[in-house]
């Protein structure tokens, strides 16, 4: 009798991990059980299909018959509402039952609604799935008057279609410059001055204390904890996902920040794995628990799990990640962990080029490049050889900088 | 490394329009080594050896969009 697998979410972490286990395991069963109406899409790119940039072709990576071709039993619009570990099955809402001999979770995040007045009115949105994409698409289309909330990654976004679409936006931040967990006054201020070209401008230790709705209940204008009233038909709020853990508190799961897994991607339940952004995993870079959310993290911990499903321990998850923002006429890219550390070093290299290197224990955990991206491999082998760098920390912003650059490791 | 010696040269051009049918891929979804070609040939009017999985008719979106030539 074949193993049977069944997968919990259908992102690319899900997709990756059916992939993997068709290779590994060609005569498994594998069942794939998504919430989404539609297969595996490139959620990299749904930013530029609200932006207006590209078509929706393009963006999907899986057909149905992917799954078809591939012996792949894929379920749309299947909403799982039990997991029971002690039973090795899953409960959808629709009364059915999913039995299993390994199980892989893959649930993702849920975008949190800012907790104020009208936070859900009309006009209003958060950006995660590409049904949100083309609701926002629509909605910015026929805007004039924009507020976004959220200085973050997925924030700035927001701040790239209302640039894109003609929308004059204004983008409040409860701090004094966007991403302050990660970047300094002078790195932010490169960030701050592109979305001023586009026609979006930072507004400074603001935020929303309430919305305003016209009668017809659409937004009309945010109003930020100083009083200030800014007017908009279009909002746009990125402050961060809720992990879809809700669906395992009722199980011997352990939760801690998401679904806490070894760095083989196994929960403290042995045929139970979990990948992409809901895992809280070991992170044998960093030395402990960590979280990642990027494309590439997810896909590799998606392979990874699928490989120690078929065959525990064979592969463990060893992966400095990175993110980058290519809305502007330059490049931005974080790397590893760059809000994390205890020391960084940070250096203006050139007119519209900047860079931050987050340290731990004198080794590189991340960090954050603006304009020149060429050390981008360079730190990340740093921080993969785990190599203590803080003897010599301002080698690591000079220009061209490169490994060989580096005295030769000593003893450690 | 995915380096593979095909003895072809890729060059990015830029593109303001995407076709349909084009597989599109974000700066993010490309390994090491094609990062690197996409840094290096963006904006430029050079070739650079074939690498990893950038093929012919592929475009990327780095800063803008770039379709990839490779010959």
């Amino acid at each position: 009798m074949s193993d049977s697998y069944v997968i919990v979410g259908d992102g690319i972490a899900g997709a990756s991990a059916a992939e993997t286990l068709r290779e590994e395991a060609p005569d498994a069963e594998i069942t794939v059980l998504t919430d989404e109406g539609e297969s595996l899409y490139n959620r990299i790119l749904i930013k530029e299909y609200a932006k207006g940039k590209l078509p929706e072709a393009p963006i999907s990576i899986h057909q149905e018959d992917w799954y078809d071709e591939h012996d792949v039993d894929l379920r749309l619009n299947t909403v799982v509402v039990d997991i029971d570990v002690e039973n090795d099955a899953v409960h959808t809402h629709e009364g059915e039952t999913f039995e299993y001999d390994s199980l892989l979770l893959a649930i993702g995040g849920t975008p949190q609604q800012l907790p104020v007045e009208n936070a859900d009115a009309d006009g209003i949105h958060h950006f995660w799935t590409f049904q949100d994409a083309r609701n926002i698409k629509e909605s910015v289309e026929g805007a004039e008057k924009g507020v976004i909330v959220g200085a973050g990654l997925l924030g700035i976004d927001f701040a790239a279609i209302c640039g894109a679409q003609d929308v004059e936006a204004k983008y409040l931040m409860r701090g004094d410059n966007w991403w302050r967990y990660a970047l300094s006054e002078e790195g932010a201020e490169i960030m701050h001055e592109a979305m001023r070209e586009r026609g979006v401008e930072p507004v400074f230790d603001s935020g929303v204390d309430r919305f305003e709705v016209d009668d017809d209940g659409h937004v009309e204008a945010a109003v930020d904890p100083n009083g200030e009233r800014y007017e908009c038909d279009f909002a746009g709020v990125a402050i961060g996902l809720n992990f879809n853990t809700e669906l395992v508190e009722d199980t011997p799961l352990e939760i801690d920040d998401g679904i806490v897994v070894d760095e083989f991607m196994r929960t403290n339940v042995d045929n139970v794995y979990a990948a992409g952004d809901i895992t809280s995993f070991n992170d044998l870079i960093l030395g402990e628990q960590a979280k990642n959310g990027s494309w590439g993290s997810a896909k590799e911990q998606g392979t990874i799990a699928a490989r120690n499903m078929v065959e525990y321990g064979s592969e463990a998850f060893e992966w400095v990640s990175s993110y980058s923002i290519t809305h502007f006429d330059f490049p931005f890219l974080s790397f590893g962990h760059p809000t994390l550390g205890d020391d960084s070093v940070e250096a203006t290299t050139a007119e519209s080029e900047w860079r931050r290197v987050a340290l731990k224990d004198g080794k590189v955990v991340g960090g954050v490049l603006i304009g020149d991206l060429s050390p981008q491999s360079a730190f990340k082998q740093l921080m993969r050889e785990g190599r203590d760098v803080s003897d010599q920390k301002d080698r690591l912003m000079e220009p061209g900088f490169s490994v060989d650059d580096l005295a030769a490791p000593t003893e450690q | 490394m995915s380096l593979r010696d095909t003895g072809r040269q890729v060059r990015l051009r830029r593109t303001g329009r995407v076709p349909s049918d084009a597989r599109v891929r974000h700066y993010d979804e490309l390994d090491d080594d094609e990062q690197g070609v996409v840094r290096e040939l963006a904006g430029e009017p050079w070739t650079a050896p074939e690498t990893g999985d950038l093929g012919d008719g592929d475009v990327v979106k780095f800063t803008e969009y770039y379709l990839v030539r490779s010959r």
